[in-house]
């Protein structure tokens, strides 16, 4: 799926320059479930922005299913965003002013999709999720827990080959990440995705068939993946 | 991007944003509609001071003319026939003296400012590149008094009242272009106009104020220059024309020629007139045609409705002034404001909209798409400004045709023309005055009409505004990257 090769991304910030990714070499299995483990300010979400095609790295070469990202041009990883990577945010990122179906409905936009299967499939991915009685909710109107809920269904809707999940549960108390965990498992096994999920957090990436830590924007040595069978 | 669905969600979303946004989008609309509002409004109060300024100088000159060709008076300190006399003598300087019977007079005169040119001017005028159609035409006074008798002067040689003459400006009317000239602008109330059987006929169409005063209808006499005209018709006029009565030009010519009024002497038996009305054969042409006038009768003053224009004084100039200058200088201003204010709120709301932008770059959004959904929303935004900008316009046109005041316009009686000035003495020193009738004031009561122009204009106007502000926001967003969507950078 992934093979990175000596990838690094740096920032200009206040005068200085942060790299916040640096030198990082890593290769992602198909249908491989690996976490990306470090504490705050270590680069993992960076690295996950890169792997979402969302930023460019200055040096290295970064492919995913055998295209180098880096060297893509914008309209292409615009294609390979809306139709190859589902992503899950740590703060929901859900638009306030759409329903929790229309929410799932903007992943399938960019997609030449009939109006009634648009409202088909996404009224599908909330009930695979087990929100199809809060499909007509604003996110106001919905806990932490399922507002990531319709996350993981928008990012589900449109049948990517990868899920990348940042931080899906730092926003969420202990009982409501445990949910949202039992979820991205069950979906991870019952539909062959290829899940990256970042986290501080070492309960939970333990989950994770392989751990790779990061600290200070290097990716250090892979930890043993639990096994799951 | 999607077709039926894409489309659909797009205005799930627009409407959604709008409504989530609506006090910040009724500012930007409200905004729009203020600066809108005033371009309607100063923009019909503009055509309304035009169209009041078009009707006082197309009463003097008939609709049709945009040239007029007259020749200004004898400096002042010549005699002036029209000037009234002292005891003894009714007119100083022309030769009527009381003597054993009442001596009626009726002369015909030139109007005052105006002297002669020779009728063939016309036809040199009509021959002249881009010149339409030219006629003649005479503005005369007709002044009726009685020289008394030397039995009928009172103490100290007072005349009596019928010594001091009453006068009635008389126009001759050129039949061959009844749509050029004065009497183009006047409709007929009763009776009938002039035919061209008429041009050597004794009959008259006189102004509906002057046929009241004088107790006139469609068949009875009036007498000018000791003939006896007959009214064939009664016509109202715009505020500022002058005659009191209109006769066939081959006629009013006769008469002035055999006047007993001295004021023609040294003219031969040529035919005369008072003025040139000139058409054009375009608006463009104008200037060019006026430009080539003025080098064939260089002894004359040539005269545009843009020069004339600059003759008229009163309220009604002002008003032009303010509504060209400060009105229009106001609306462009306010509108400015608006597109400031709502380019501003733009910006602001694509910044608060940060992450959400991103996350939908993140999802796949192509930034084409991202920025179609920012400028529909400005859109609509426009569209409810210019609707209420529209409403607004009418509104303020209402109130400035209900609250503006009577507007006045001075014009020399005959424009074009220098009015003489009278110089005199007496115990408190040297005394400068203009005869009587010389200027004309006109109360003009102001409109102020909305046009479809003016209201396609202020929607153009508010939609452009609005399109041009979410270009701002669009311009944003467009820079925006997916990782915007992130809320801090590691």
């Amino acid at each position: 799926m992934y093979n990175l090769s000596g990838v690094t991304k740096t920032y200009t910030k206040h005068g200085g320059t942060i790299a916040a990714v640096q030198d990082a070499s890593l290769s992602i299995a198909d249908g491989e479930w690996i976490a990306i483990q470090g504490r705050t300010g270590s680069g993992k979400s960076t690295l996950l922005q890169l792997l979402g095609a969302m930023l460019r790295p200055d040096h290295g070469v970064l492919s995913f299913q055998d295209r180098d990202l880096a060297s893509l041009p914008e309209t292409m990883l615009t294609q390979v965003r809306a139709a190859e990577i589902g992503f899950v945010f740590q703060a929901f990122n859900l638009i306030p002013t759409l329903s929790a179906v229309e929410n799932v409905e903007a992943a399938l936009v960019p997609h030449r999709v009939p109006p009634a299967e648009l409202r088909a499939r996404a009224a599908l991915a909330l009930d695979s999720v087990g929100l199809a009685d809060r499909a007509h909710h604003l996110p106001s109107e919905l806990s932490g827990g399922q507002q990531q809920r319709v996350g993981i269904a928008r990012a589900l809707v449109k049948q990517p080959k990868v899920l990348l999940a940042d931080e899906p549960t730092g926003n969420l108390d202990v009982d409501t990440r445990d949910e949202i965990m039992s979820l991205l498992e069950t979906l991870w096994r019952e539909r062959g995705l290829t899940l990256v999920l970042v986290t501080h957090d070492s309960g939970i990436a333990g989950r994770a068939q392989r751990i790779v830590a990061m600290k200070d924007g290097r990716l250090s040595i892979a930890l043993a993946p639990e096994e799951h069978s | 991007m999607s077709e039926h669905g894409g489309h659909a969600f797009y205005f799930t979303y627009l409407r959604r944003e709008l409504q989530h946004r609506r006090r910040q989008a009724l500012l930007a609309a409200a905004g729009l509609a203020v600066g809108v509002g005033l371009v309607v409004t100063v923009t019909a109060a503009t055509a309304g001071v035009s169209g009041a300024e078009a009707a006082v100088l197309h009463s003097l000159y008939g609709v049709g003319t945009d040239v007029s060709v007259t020749k200004a008076a004898p400096d002042p300190g010549t005699p002036d026939p029209n000037s009234a006399g002292t005891s003894g003598s009714a007119h100083k300087g022309i030769g009527y003296s009381p003597g054993k019977r009442p001596q009626p007079v009726d002369q015909l005169i030139a109007a005052a400012g105006l002297s002669w040119l020779p009728a063939s001017a016309v036809a040199q005028v009509a021959r002249v590149h881009n010149v339409a159609a030219a006629a003649g035409g005479l503005t005369l006074t007709d002044s009726q008094f009685t020289v008394p008798s030397l039995s009928q002067l009172g103490p100290g040689g007072k005349p009596p009242a019928s010594a001091f003459p009453t006068t009635s400006s008389v126009d001759g009317v050129d039949l061959s272009y009844l749509g050029l000239g004065p009497f183009a602008s006047a409709h007929l109330v009763s009776g009938r106009g002039f035919a061209g059987s008429d041009a050597s006929a004794d009959v008259a169409v006189a102004d509906s104020g002057y046929a009241t005063a004088h107790k006139l209808r469609v068949g009875s006499s009036v007498t000018i220059g000791f003939h006896r005209f007959t009214v064939i018709g009664i016509v109202s006029q715009p505020p500022a024309s002058a005659a009191d009565v209109y006769i066939p030009l081959a006629r009013a010519q006769a008469l002035a020629k055999s006047s007993p009024v001295s004021s023609f002497s040294g003219m031969t038996s040529r035919d005369m007139v008072t003025n040139i009305y000139v058409a054009a054969a375009s608006a463009a042409d104008v200037p060019a045609v006026r430009a080539s006038l003025a080098r064939l009768l260089h002894a004359a003053t040539v005269s545009s409705s843009a020069d004339l224009a600059s003759q008229v004084s009163g309220s009604l100039n002002s008003a032009a002034t303010l509504a060209a200058d400060l009105g229009r200088w106001l609306a462009v201003g306010v509108l400015l404001a608006a597109f400031a204010v709502a380019s501003l709120l733009t910006l602001a709301a694509v910044g608060r909209r940060h992450a959400e932008l991103g996350t939908l770059k993140a999802l796949g959004w192509p930034g084409r798409r991202v920025i179609a959904q920012l400028l529909g929303e400005s859109l609509v935004t426009g569209i409810i400004g210019a609707v209420l900008g529209v409403a607004l316009g009418y509104g303020g046109a209402a109130i400035v045709r209900a609250a503006a005041p009577r507007l006045s316009a001075t014009v020399a009686q005959s424009p074009g023309a220098t009015p003489p000035l009278s110089i005199s003495m007496n115990s408190s020193g040297a005394h400068r005055s203009y005869p009587p009738g010389s200027f004309h004031t006109v109360a003009v009561q102001m409109t102020a009409p909305v046009t479809a122009t003016a209201v396609l204009l202020a929607v153009t106007l508010a939609l452009a505004g609005a399109l041009l502000a979410g270009a701002f926001g669009s311009w944003r967003a467009s820079r925006l990257q997916p990782a915007a969507a992130m809320s801090t950078v590691e």
